[in-house]
C-alpha cells in the first residue's frame, strides 16, 4: 500500500503541468552549472561486515550538473531545479587491509515556491523526486562482496538565494538543504545472501519502505558564484548524510565535497519553442 | 516558517552527526570480544553442532592478555575457531590464514595425482576446467574436474559431452575438488535432468540469536536446453570433495541415472560470509545453511552409493581402485 501512496505521489509530482506558455514573455533562462567535485568520504555497511561496524574512510571524485528554471506556475513563484551526480571514491579501513570501491549516480527533480522577504534574498521551499543506483564494493568479502543501493525518494527541499555585490564586484550565495521524508530502496534482508535474492529468486520484502524511522539522510549544499571574465564560476561544499537501518542491516556514506564548475544560462528554442526563431540566429534551424 | 524549516533540518543534521561504528584498534581483547561476537550473531550451525559459544567463550576469554603480541593472538583465535569443525571458517591476517582441515586429513585419501595422471594419459582434452577422454574401449567417457573455481563454460560442456555421443556411460571424477562456484555446480548438473528439479533448500539468519532462520526456500534446477545426458553416469567422490563439490553432489545423487562411489564427502553446506575485525583480520565463516531436497544439512559429508576405497595392493600395482570399480559397475550397468 506505501509502495502504491509513493508512486502515485511520485506521479502527480512528475507529470505536473507546465501551465499556459505565455509565448510573449520574455523566455526564461535555463541556469546550468557543471561542477566537478573531490572530497572526503566514510563508509559503513554491516551487510559486507556483518556482526561489526568498521568504517572505511577514503578520498573521491564526483561530477555534478545543475539545471534550473522557472516555470509558469503560480505566477512564475515556482521554479524547477533536476539536479544530476555521479561519484565514485575509493576507501579502506583503519588498517589498510581492505579496500571498498564505491560508486553513486544520483537524479533528482524538484519543485519551489520562491519568496523575496527583501532585496536580493530569495527564499525557497518545495520537493523533489530523487533516484539514486550505486554500490559498495569490498574488495575481500566472499559471498557478501558487494552492497547494492537503489532508493526512490520523495524529498522536502529549501534553498536561500543571496545576491551581493563587493565594489561592484557581483557575487550569489546560495544554500539548499534536501532531505527525503519518504520512499523506498533495495535491501537484502540481514543475513541472506544475493544468491538467494537474485539466483533463487527470493525477493520477499526486499524493497521496503522507508522514511525518518529507518532512513535519515540529509545533503547540504553551499555554493558561491562570481564570474571571471565572461564566465561564470561556481565553487560549492556538499555534505552528503545517508543513513540506513533498514532489514536488519545498518549503513552509511558520508561525505564532504568541495565542487568547482562553470554556470551558463541558456534559452531553449527547441520543440514547441521553434516558432520563435525570429528572435535569434540560428545556425541549423 | 522559514524558522520552523531551520529548527527541523538543525536537528536533523546533529541527529546523522553522531556515528556508532568500531574503531581501528590492534587491542587484543576487543578484537577477540569482536571475533567472538561476529560468530555469535551470525554464524549458523552452532545449535546443529552441539557448540555452547558462551562457554568457548569464557574458556578462551581469560586467555586473552593486554600484553600479547598479534602472532600470539592469532593462534589463539585460529584455535578459537577450531572448535566450529568447519571448513569454511579462517581468519585471514597478513602473516597467515587459520584453516580447520581435520575434515579431509583425518581420513585416506582415496584419490593420487600420479595415479590419475596415468588414467588420463598424454592424449587428454581440455575444454575449460575439465579434463576428459574416452576409455574402457571408448566405451565410456571420462571427465575429471578438480575445482568448481575452474572455467565451466556451456560451450566447455557442450564439446566434452559431443566427444562422448558414442559412449555408453560417464564418469565425472571430482575427487580432491575443494570447491568453488555454486554456478558451475548447477551449470554441470543441469545436463543431467529433462524436467524442473526441488534440488534443495536455502536458509538464512533473521537475528542474531543461534536459531533466528528464514523458512527454508526451494532451489529449483532447471534442465539445460542444451545437450543432456542421460545415460548411466558414476560420480567419484573422497573426503576432499566439499563445499560446491558437496553441493554437485547433493544434487547429482537425487537423479536416478547417477551412482555415487568412492568415500564420503567433506561436506560443507554453510554458504560462507566474510566479515572484518577491528584490526583489519578478516574471518569468513558459514552464514547460510544449504539443505537437500529432504531438507537436511550435508554440513559433515555424503555417503556415496557404492563405496570404494583405493587398496594397497592396487595402488602398488599402479591403478586406482575407485575408477576400476565405476568402469565395471558402468559396464555391468550398460550390458543389461
Amino acid at each position: 500500500m506505501a509502495r502504491q501512496i509513493i508512486i502515485g505521489l511520485l506521479l502527480c509530482f512528475l507529470l505536473q503541468p507546465e501551465g499556459k506558455a505565455q509565448e510573449d514573455e520574455t523566455p526564461y533562462a535555463v541556469t546550468a552549472a557543471t561542477s566537478i567535485g573531490y572530497g572526503r568520504y566514510n563508509v559503513m555497511d554491516t551487510y559486507l561486515t556483518p556482526g561489526s561496524k568498521i568504517s572505511f574512510q577514503g578520498g573521491g571524485m564526483r561530477i555534478l550538473d545543475e539545471r534550473m528554471k522557472l516555470t509558469h506556475l503560480a505566477s512564475s513563484r515556482i521554479s524547477r531545479q533536476q539536479l544530476f551526480n555521479m561519484d565514485i571514491s575509493l576507501t579502506d579501513n583503519g588498517a589498510g587491509t581492505t579496500n571498498t570501491l564505491n560508486g553513486f549516480a544520483d537524479y533528482s527533480i524538484g519543485y519551489h515556491y520562491r519568496f523575496k522577504p527583501i532585496d536580493n534574498l530569495v527564499l525557497l521551499a518545495g520537493a523533489s523526486a530523487h533516484l539514486m543506483a550505486g554500490f559498495v564494493y569490498s574488495t575481500k568479502a566472499s559471498n557478501n562482496p558487494a552492497s547494492v543501493k537503489a532508493d526512490l525518494d520523495l524529498n522536502i527541499s529549501a534553498m536561500a538565494l543571496y545576491h551581493l555585490s563587493i565594489r561592484n564586484y557581483p557575487l550569489t550565495l546560495r544554500y539548499q538543504v534536501e532531505s527525503p521524508f519518504v520512499g523506498m530502496l533495495f535491501s537484502p534482508h540481514f543475513g541472506q545472501s544475493y544468491y538467494e535474492i537474485f539466483d533463487q529468486g527470493n525477493s520477499s520484502g526486499i524493497v521496503p519502505f522507508t522514511s525518518f524511522h529507518n532512513k535519515q539522510a540529509m545533503k547540504n549544499y553551499l555554493t558561491i558564484d562570481f564570474p571571471i571574465g565572461k564566465i561564470m564560476v561556481r565553487a560549492g561544499y556538499l555534505n552528503s548524510l545517508y543513513y540506513l537501518n533498514v532489514n536488519g542491516i545498518q549503513s552509511h556514506i558520508i561525505s564532504n565535497s568541495f565542487t568547482i564548475g562553470i554556470v551558463k544560462e541558456f534559452v531553449s528554442f527547441g520543440g514547441k519553442h521553434i516558432k520563435q526563431q525570429s528572435r535569434y540566429k540560428s545556425a541549423y534551424y | 516558517m522559514i524558522k520552523q524549516l531551520w529548527i527541523v533540518f538543525s536537528g536533523l543534521f546533529l541527529l546523522f552527526s553522531c556515528q556508532d561504528t568500531d574503531e581501528y584498534t590492534v587491542n587484543p581483547r576487543e578484537n577477540f570480544e569482536a571475533l567472538w561476537k561476529i560468530l555469535d550473531e551470525n554464524y549458523c550451525f552452532f545449535d546443529y553442532k552441539a557448540i555452547d559459544w558462551d562457554e568457548v567463550h569464557s574458556r578462551y576469554a581469560v586467555q586473552i592478555q593486554d600484553s600479547m603480541n598479534q602472532f600470539e593472538l592469532f593462534d589463539l583465535m585460529a584455535k578459537m575457531l577450531s572448535e566450529l569443525k568447519d571448513g569454511h571458517t579462517n581468519l585471514y591476517s597478513s602473516f597467515n590464514v587459520a584453516r580447520y582441515w581435520d575434515w579431509y586429513k583425518d581420513y585416506p585419501p582415496n584419490f593420487y595425482e600420479e595415479l590419475n595422471d596415468a588414467y588420463l594419459g598424454k592424449d587428454y582434452k581440455i575444454a575449460g576446467g575439465m579434463e576428459y577422454k574416452k576409455i574402457a574401449n571408448d566405451r565410456i567417457g571420462y571427465v575429471r574436474y578438480s575445482s568448481f573455481s575452474s572455467t565451466l563454460g556451456e560451450s566447455n560442456l557442450d564439446y566434452m559431452f559431443y566427444h562422448f555421443k558414442e559412449c555408453q556411460a560417464l564418469v565425472i571424477d571430482i575427487r580432491n575438488n575443494g570447491g568453488g562456484s555454486l554456478a558451475n555446480s548447477e551449470r554441470f548438473a543441469s545436463r543431467f535432468i529433462q524436467e524442473k528439479t526441488n534440488v534443495g533448500y536455502i536458509m538464512h539468519k533473521t537475528g542474531k540469536g543461534h536459531n533466528d532462520f528464514s523458512e527454508p526456500y526451494p532451489i529449483v534446477l532447471e534442465p539445460t536446453e542444451r545437450i543432456r545426458w542421460l545415460r548411466p553416469v558414476v560420480v567419484l567422490t573422497n573426503r576432499h570433495c566439499y563445499s560446491a563439490a558437496n553441493d554437485f553432489v547433493m544434487k547429482m545423487r537425487m537423479f536416478p541415472h547417477v551412482t555415487i562411489m568412492g568415500d564420503k564427502t567433506g561436506g560443507g553446506s554453510g554458504f560462507p560470509f566474510t566479515s572484518e575485525l577491528p584490526n583489519g583480520w578478516s574471518v569468513r565463516f558459514s552464514a547460510c545453511p544449504m539443505l537437500d531436497n529432504e531438507k537436511q544439512l550435508t554440513e559433515f559429508g555424503i555417503e556415496p552409493d557404492i563405496p570404494v576405497s583405493i587398496t594397497e595392493s592396487d595402488l602398488l600395482g599402479g591403478k586406482d581402485t575407485i575408477i576400476e570399480e565405476a568402469i565395471l559397475y558402468l559396464l555391468r550397468t550398460t550390458e543389461k
